[in-house]
């Protein structure tokens, strides 16, 4: 949950898209409630158009579908209360820092992915598209190049374009 | 026509999507239409067996396919 919210918060969409709630079934008052306070929380924040936020939330998915991230949420207990092969175990805020880094690089390579799948582009571009730095670009487009996810497709004059594979 | 626009405006409808746990917050939420209790329409609800079943992923896809946010309640 924390980390949808992250996601979203990082995509531009807003953490307060998601909310959660716990109620009991005697609560039906608790229930009327939060839902009351929900509306108006959304009401506020007004209407959220799919098609403007369509590449953050096609990397917000593919995020949180990444192997990555899916094992590391997994290995949450282990690695906070058990500890790893080395018995070293992580602290709570770490551990967190730990998940937020990976899901922001897994997210950016997501947003790239996501604009290469448009078609080719220069890295420029992808920049321009994505909102995200140049230099970030190049340095998510390299370890996608690395895992065979994005190739150069040819030259342009001497601007290199890249293509998703 | 005009007059018709900002109607639409000021009362702008959220749509709500909520996964609601079967055994907590749908109970809950059963009870509330029971006790007659008033809360605004705005909530489409899936009634899932627990509010664990919910993948992070299904709150994306629902903000994808248009709903104004995603409410979770177990």
């Amino acid at each position: 949950m924390e980390l949808v919210q992250y996601l979203l918060d990082l995509s531009g969409i807003g953490r307060d898209r998601v909310q959660l709630r716990w109620v009991s079934a005697a609560e039906g008052q608790l229930f009327a409630k939060y839902v009351t306070e929900v509306s108006n929380i959304t009401r506020e924040l007004g209407p959220f158009d799919p098609e403007e936020f369509r590449l953050p939330l096609a990397a917000v998915e593919q995020t949180l579908n990444s192997p990555r991230i899916r094992w590391l949420l997994g290995l949450t207990k282990q690695l906070t209360e058990q500890g790893n092969v080395y018995n070293e175990k992580l602290k709570n805020e770490d551990f967190k820092k730990l998940l937020q880094q990976a899901a922001e690089e897994e997210y950016h390579k997501a947003l790239i992915m996501a604009a290469l799948e448009e078609g080719p582009r220069s890295v420029r571009q992808m920049a321009e598209e994505t909102g995200l730095p140049v230099y970030t670009v190049s340095l998510r487009l390299n370890e996608l190049e690395r895992c065979n996810q994005a190739g150069l497709k040819e030259y342009s004059g001497s601007t290199p374009i890249f293509m998703g594979m | 026509m005009k007059v018709g626009n900002i109607e639409m405006n000021k009362s702008f409808e959220p749509k709500i999507l909520a996964f609601l746990c079967n055994w907590c917050a749908y109970a809950g939420a059963d009870l509330a239409g029971v006790s007659r209790l008033q809360y605004p329409p705005t909530i489409r609800s899936i009634r899932v067996m627990c509010s664990g079943r919910v993948d992070p992923v299904y709150i994306i896809d629902g903000l994808k396919s248009g709903f104004d946010s995603v409410f979770v309640s177990g």
